[in-house]
C-alpha cells in the first residue's frame, strides 16, 4: 500500500494545491513512500473496539454565544481595515481575487 | 554586569536593589545580541526600543517586569513582523498579541525581539528555517535543536533572559536538551494558543524556555489559565498554583517510573549513562524508583507523522496567496495559478512534504487506514501513561537519544523524524513535561548537553516542578 507513484503524487498535489516540478514529484514520491513504510507498522495494533477521542483532555464541541466579543464598534472597524489591507491585492474595502468564472 | 548568571530572579532582585535600570539591562541585552546573535542566527527579528510597558507593573509584584525575554516567531506580538520563519510570512505583521504575549506586557516584560524555528515549527533541528539555520552556542558546527531553535540558543547563550517556544512534538524539549537550558511543556489546554500560528492543534502548546527550574515556574505563573479565545484551552474551576510555591519541597517518597522503552536501542551511550546518575540522584533524594513498560510508546512516532501532518494539511490551507502573505499573482494566472504558485514558491521542502503526507491520509480511501488508525493508537498510547500515573507520581528518561548532531547529519526525512522517538509520546498523551540538563557528553573535543525528561499527570506541572527543581539542585 506504500508504495507511492508519481500519480499519486500529482493526484494529492492537486488536491493540497501545489505545484511541483518533476523532479520534485520524483523526489516526494520516494520520501512519502519511505515515510509510509514506516507508518505501515500501525497495522501490527489491535484497535479493535479502541474509541478514538478527538481532544486528548477529553473536551467536546465548545461552544460560544455568536454574539461580538468587542463592544467597541470603532475598533473592530479598524481590526477589518487593518485586515483587508494585508491582502495582497484589495479594492473598495474588499479583498480583490482573480474571476472565480472563466470569461 | 555578569550575564551568565542573569535568570528572572537575580535580574528582578538587581532592579529592585537599584543595581541597574530596565533600561540598562535591555541595552545591554541589545548590545549582546548585536555582538553575538551573527555567529549564531538565533534571533529573525530584533527590535530597536523594546516597549517597556512602564504603566501598571510594580518590581515588588511582578517578577518579570522589566526582565528582557525573546519570543519564537510563530507566536504573535501586534503591529511586528511574524514570519514562523517562512517565505510564505515573510513579511506579514501581526494584528493583536497572542494570549500569552498579553499576559506577558500586563507581567511589564520587554520583547529583545523574534526568535528563529524550523518553518511553521516543523523540524527537530532547526535547520528548516527558511533564514539559515541557528547554530549551537556549545559548538556552532552543530544544530541547537528544533522547532524552537532560536528560543533555546537564545537563552543558553543568554542573548534573553528567558524565552517562550512551542512545542508539538519536543519543539521545545529538544533545544533545551541540546543547549543544556530549561524547557517547559505545559499540559495541552492550560496555556492559551490564541495567537500561536497553528500547526498541529491537538498537540501544539506554548511554554518557557530559561536558564533554571524556577524561572520556568515563574513563566508558567504568568502565561498559564483559561482563554475564551482557544476552545481547547482548559477551564480550571479551580484557582491555579503558584508553581513556585512547592518546588523546595522534599522528593522523599515520591513514586518514580522508568519506562524501559525509553532505554532501548538507538540510545547514545553517554545520553544513557548521564541519565542513569540521574536517575540514582533521585533516589539519593528519596524516591522510589521501579522499572516499568509502556508498550504502545514503540508506535509513538509512527502514530504522531500521521497526526501532525493531516492537522498541518488543514491548518495550512489557509496560505493560499488570497488573505495575506506571499502572492504569486502574475498577470496571466488564473485563481488555481495563484494558490499553486504562491504555496510552490512560499512555502518549504519539509512543509510540503507534510501537507502531502496529510493530504494522502486524509484523501478518500486511505482515511481509516491512516489517519483513524491513528487516532486509534494515539488512545492506547494514553491508556499506557494512565496505568502508570494510577500509581507513580512522575516518568522520567531521556530527552533525545544523542546530543546535538551536526548540521546535515540528519537530512533523511525519516531519521529526523525520529529524534522525537522520547518527546512526542507525551505530547500524544497531552501530558506535561520538562527537559534539565544532566550534564555533558564529551564529543570531539567538545563538551555538549544532555537533557533529562520528567513526565507528569495533565495539569501536575507544580509536582513536575518540584522534582525537577529537587534534581536540578541536588545535579549542581
Amino acid at each position: 500500500m506504500s508504495k507511492i507513484t508519481q500519480k499519486d503524487v500529482e493526484r494529492i498535489a492537486g488536491l493540497a494545491r501545489i505545484r511541483f516540478g518533476d523532479k520534485e514529484k520524483e523526489k516526494m514520491a520516494a520520501e512519502i513512500g519511505a515515510i509510509l513504510g514506516y507508518i505501515d507498522k500501525l497495522k501490527e495494533v489491535d484497535t479493535d473496539g479502541v474509541e478514538p477521542i478527538s481532544n486528548i483532555t477529553g473536551m467536546e464541541n465548545v461552544m460560544r454565544k455568536d454574539e461580538p466579543t468587542k463592544n467597541q464598534l470603532a475598533e473592530q472597524a479598524a481590526e477589518a481595515a487593518k485586515l483587508i489591507e494585508m491582502a495582497p491585492d484589495n479594492k473598495d474595502n474588499f479583498v480583490k481575487v482573480k474571476a472565480v468564472f472563466g470569461e | 554586569m555578569n550575564n551568565s548568571v542573569n535568570t528572572i530572579k537575580s535580574v528582578n532582585e538587581g532592579l529592585k536593589k537599584g543595581e541597574f535600570s530596565v533600561e540598562e539591562i535591555v541595552a545591554d541585552y541589545q548590545a549582546r545580541i548585536k555582538k553575538e546573535n551573527p555567529k549564531l542566527n538565533a534571533y529573525l527579528s530584533i527590535f530597536d526600543s523594546p516597549k517597556l510597558e512602564t504603566r501598571n507593573y510594580k518590581l515588588e509584584t511582578s517578577l518579570l517586569a522589566g526582565v528582557p525575554c525573546a519570543v519564537k516567531d510563530n507566536i504573535l506580538i501586534s503591529d511586528e513582523k511574524c514570519t514562523a520563519a517562512s517565505k510564505i510570512l515573510e513579511k506579514y505583521v501581526a494584528p493583536y498579541d497572542a494570549t500569552a504575549i498579553a499576559r506577558l506586557k500586563q507581567a511589564g516584560a520587554p520583547f529583545l525581539g523574534k526568535t528563529n524555528l524550523d518553518e511553521f515549527a516543523m523540524g527537530a533541528t532547526g535547520e528548516h528555517s527558511a533564514f539559515g539555520p541557528t547554530l549551537n552556542p556549545h559548538d556552532t558546527s552543530r544544530v541547537s535543536g528544533g522547532s524552537s531553535a532560536g528560543s533555546g540558543a537564545a537563552v543558553a547563550a543568554d542573548l534573553a533572559v528567558y524565552a517562550l517556544g512551542s512545542d508539538t512534538g519536543g519543539s521545545i524539549r529538544e533545544p533545551a536538551s541540546f543547549c543544556g537550558v530549561v524547557g517547559l511543556k505545559p499540559t495541552h489546554g492550560l496555556v492559551s494558543r490564541h495567537g500561536l500560528i497553528a500547526m498541529a492543534s491537538s498537540l501544539d502548546q506554548i511554554g518557557p524556555i530559561t536558564k533554571t527550574v524556577e524561572d520556568a515556574a515563574i513563566v508558567l505563573n504568568n502565561i498559564a489559565g483559561h482563554d475564551p479565545m482557544d476552545s481547547t484551552s482548559v477551564p480550571v474551576s479551580r484557582e491555579l498554583p503558584d508553581y513556585t510555591a512547592n518546588l523546595n519541597k522534599s522528593i522523599a517518597g515520591l513514586k518514580v517510573a522508568v519506562p524501559k522503552e525509553f532505554f532501548s536501542e538507538g540510545l547514545d551511550n553517554q545520553v544513557n549513562n548521564l541519565a542513569q546518575a540521574a536517575i540514582a540522584k533521585l533516589e539519593s533524594l528519596g524516591a522510589h524508583i521501579d522499572q516499568v513498560s509502556l508498550p504502545m510508546i514503540e508506535y509513538a512516532v509512527a502514530v504522531y507523522y500521521i497526526i501532525v501532518p493531516s492537522e498541518v494539511s488543514a491548518n495550512l490551507a489557509r496560505y493560499d496567496g488570497i488573505k495575506y502573505g506571499l502572492s504569486s499573482n502574475k498577470k496571466s494566472s488564473s485563481l488555481l495559478d495563484v494558490y499553486l504558485d504562491s504555496r510552490a514558491e512560499g512555502l518549504g521542502p519539509e512543509v510540503k512534504r507534510r501537507i502531502m503526507l496529510g493530504t494522502y491520509a486524509l484523501s478518500a480511501g486511505y482515511y481509516d487506514a491512516y489517519y483513524l488508525k491513528a487516532q486509534k493508537v494515539r488512545v492506547l498510547i494514553k491508556n499506557d501513561f494512565d496505568k502508570i500515573f494510577a500509581k507513580y507520581d512522575v516518568v522520567v528518561g531521556p530527552t533525545v537519544p544523542y546530543p546535538a548532531p551536526k548540521l546535515g547529519e540528519l537530512d533523511d526525512p525519516l531519521a529526523a523524524y525520529l529524534a522525537d522517538v522520547y518527546t512526542c509520546p507525551i505530547n500524544l498523551a497531552g501530558l506535561p513535561a520538562i527537559s534539565i540538563p544532566c550534564g555533558f557528553a564529551d564529543v570531539e573535543d567538545k563538551k555538549l548537553p544532555v537533557g533529562f525528561q520528567i513526565i507528569a499527570k495533565h495539569f501536575d506541572e507544580a509536582k513536575l516542578l518540584q522534582v525537577a527543581y529537587n534534581l536540578e539542585q541536588a545535579l549542581k
